[in-house]
């Protein structure tokens, strides 16, 4: 066994010394990590906000509002950005962990309903009062309001105005029309459409639109599950017929498309029609500022021509009940009135407001893309305020906000439904059974 | 301090890390197995075995066990061939076998979500450069996950292209232990290269192949990004195995308990694999 003396040479550091001296260094570093929070504690007031916009313009301009609010309040407001899938279990982990954020982004009314549930969320009822807003779009519970949202994210249907003309076509109305334009388009090395199929959360967001044009409800007035039913059960079959022809307009891929290759074939020229929100017109602005003239917009559409609707999505902030709740429904406050319209400039189309006070404010229609595509805005403008346009989601479906819709949109039952008819050729009736009993299942 | 203490000190704090940051968190798991929990926050209810119960009469579960065994087993088949044919090529002398020893270890050197990024954009149906190479050469297209076979073909190529370098490595270093006086003599005897290879090469190899094989298959059954990148488990579920079943269970479907109970089961199933394969497959032997 080698004795410690022999590891030392002369003039140099023994064995002993540096494990002794590694060992402080350890214990001092853990003890300054572990103090740290302490005496932040004693110095300025400090908040914490998880955004999970992750666009270099929408976190710039968060940190330029949260240095502002820092100079003239005192109080010092970190912004974490993550991934909007990762915000729920960061939120939790964050409580579970005993240093939970102040304030957070979601995009999942599942989520808002469950943390208030538990009692973690602070009523902004207050702030949200103060406005008028879109419909179904702040979720109330026991009247009282507990997030305050900033964006409406609604998929209707793009399709390009120049191919339209080149081919005598008009803005389709039905899903034959639908069916036949998209044929039409297919060819010249380009597809008719692409709608995702994938399970995933762009399938959840851009492909049920034509399901609720048609009528369809998930649920009953009392929580059954009603797609099966005599008076659903046609319905849907008709839209995954339709679907499946639709499909073959389509290129090879949509059964893994999400969010990018929806943006980047539309863009790019590749697809006729695709649906998404106002992130298009952005990547069009960015990326093919030819096309950005070329774009025309439309609501999904049911078979018979008589009912439209777009697919509903949001994004908002909550305030968590931590020991910084005041000081943070103070930032809330100012920074909703006035931040509000530069947050929602970063992404100008995208970021459609559900403040219906924004659309004419002078501020906000401002900005170069949305005076340039206004014809477009008002039109977006008339998705939330026509109230014959049916404006529904699966999260959202159901007699009241609530988890369980939340379950289906998580276990991905639309997008297997359309999996189960188009890559698995199973009968509509079959896959609609076969959702209708995964739906009983998950909300259980 | 005397050296016994300096050795059980070290042995302390490895022990002690080792608690803390693997059996703690897996104790943790296992025990929430047994409650129902929709989040970590709120309280948890205890309900005993109803996770197992359930879990085991979901057909998802048994065809997430499936699916594992399904890529577990044809990604290790293709890597370790591969694996072998590359280690032997490499073994050889020739020019700038050193440079091609060095490129042959890339893929495994790529994080994991810039192969699966690249790949998807490679094959993507319509702007795809792979896509528009079979469309110039006059082939109908390729439909890389549009049907469940597919999807799993996919996902075991993936797979396939970024761990055979690894396996590759491990039987080059292999290779250059087995001595060249065995390969003298035994073409002094008149051997072919095939019976060179299936009576020295190989039963030199066995003992890192059992080790490869073993790994492999630890890896490949757990195996998590690659397949949630590439097809996040679908299409309807056909390359869903049980490490994202137990995910998207615990994080998409609001039970944790059920997520943990899934990923309990699969701990469990894999180390009664592993014991049978040592029993099959004893080092010592060799």
């Amino acid at each position: 066994m080698t004795n410690d003396k022999t590891m030392t040479k002369p003039g140099g550091v023994s064995r002993r010394t540096l494990i002794k001296s590694a060992g402080a260094l350890g214990t001092a570093l853990a003890a300054g990590t572990l103090g740290a929070p302490a005496v932040w504690g004693q110095g300025k007031k400090t908040i914490r906000f998880l955004n999970t916009e992750t666009s270099i313009d929408s976190i710039r301009a968060l940190k330029v509002a949260c240095a502002e609010y820092e100079k003239q309040f005192g109080t010092q407001v970190i912004v974490d950005s993550v991934p909007l899938d990762d915000a729920f279990t960061k939120v939790t982990t964050s409580l579970r962990g005993g240093q939970p954020y102040d304030i957070a982004t979601f995009a999942f009314v599942g989520h808002v309903l469950l943390l208030q549930a538990e009692g973690q969320l602070m009523p902004l009822t207050e702030l949200t009062s103060k406005h008028k807003w879109g419909p179904k779009i702040l979720f109330p519970v026991k009247d009282e309001v507990y997030w305050y949202p900033y964006d409406y994210n609604l998929a209707w249907i793009y399709y390009r105005k120049d191919l339209y003309e080149k081919h005598g076509l008009s803005a389709p109305k039905s899903y034959a029309e639908m069916l036949k334009n998209s044929q039409t388009l297919t060819g010249d090395g380009r597809f008719g459409s692409l709608f995702p199929i994938g399970s995933n959360g762009a399938t959840n967001w851009l492909a049920p639109g034509f399901m609720w044009a048609e009528g369809v409800k998930l649920f009953d007035d009392k929580w059954n599950v009603a797609l099966d039913n005599a008076e659903m059960a046609p319905r849907v079959t008709r839209y995954l017929d339709f679907f499946a022809e639709l499909y073959k307009t389509m290129p090879s891929g949509a059964s893994q498309a999400s969010f990018g290759e929806v943006l980047s074939n539309f863009s790019s020229d590749k697809v006729g029609h695709a649906a998404y929100a106002g992130r298009i017109i952005e990547a069009l602005e960015r990326n093919a500022p030819k096309l950005s003239t070329q774009y025309g917009i439309t609501p999904y559409m049911d078979s018979t021509g008589k009912a439209k609707a777009v697919n509903h999505g949001y994004d908002g902030w909550v305030v968590l009940k931590t020991p910084n709740s005041d000081e943070s429904m103070k930032f809330m406050a100012w920074f909703t009135e006035n931040q509000y319209i530069n947050f929602l400039h970063t992404a100008p189309l995208h970021f459609q407001p559900p403040r219906l006070d924004v659309y004419d404010d002078p501020r906000w229609r401002a900005h170069p893309l949305i005076e340039k595509h206004k014809d477009a805005v008002e039109t977006m403008r008339g998705f939330i305020t026509d109230k014959s346009i049916i404006l529904t989601s699966i999260d959202t479906e159901g007699p009241a906000p609530d988890l369980r819709p939340g379950k289906v949109f998580e276990g991905f039952v639309i997008p297997e439904m359309l999996q189960n008819k188009i890559l698995k050729n199973m009968s509509s009736a079959e896959c609609i059974k076969t959702a209708a009993d995964k739906m009983r299942k998950l909300i259980a | 301090m005397s050296s016994k203490a300096t050795i059980y000190g070290f042995l302390f704090v490895g022990l002690a890390v080792t608690l803390a940051l693997i059996v703690a968190p897996a104790v943790y798991a296992v025990s929430l197995s047994f409650y129902q929990m929709d989040s970590f926050v709120g309280a948890p209810k205890w309900v005993g075995f109803a996770n197992y119960v359930a879990v085991l009469q979901a057909p998802e579960f048994w065809r997430a066990l499936l699916n594992g065994a399904i890529y577990a087993l044809g990604s290790i088949v293709f890597q370790v061939i591969l694996g072998i044919g590359f280690a032997l090529v490499l073994n050889e002398a020739f020019p700038g076998r050193n440079l091609v020893r060095g490129l042959s270890i890339l893929p495994y050197l790529l994080p994991t979500v810039v192969v699966i990024l690249t790949f998807k954009w490679m094959v993507d149906g319509g702007i795809g450069i792979v896509t528009k190479a079979v469309e110039a050469m006059g082939l109908p297209p390729i439909n890389w996950f549009e049907s469940p076979g597919a999807a799993m073909a996919s996902t075991i190529l993936v797979s396939v292209w970024m761990w055979t370098p690894f396996v590759t490595t491990c039987f080059l270093a292999a290779l250059q232990t087995v001595p060249q006086s065995l390969y003298e003599a035994a073409r002094v005897d008149g051997t072919t290269a095939v019976q060179r290879f299936f009576h020295i090469t190989l039963p030199m190899l066995k003992p890192i192949l059992t080790v490869v094989v073993l790994l492999r298959a630890i890896w490949m059954f757990n195996k998590f990004d690659v397949i949630w990148l590439l097809t996040r488990g679908g299409p309807v579920g056909a390359t869903e195995n049980l490490a994202i079943l137990s995910y998207r269970h615990a994080f998409n479907l609001f039970d944790i308990g059920g997520g943990a109970a899934i990923a309990t089961i699969s701990f469990a199933l894999l180390s009664v694999a592993v014991l049978i394969y040592f029993w099959v497959f004893p080092l010592e032997d060799d």
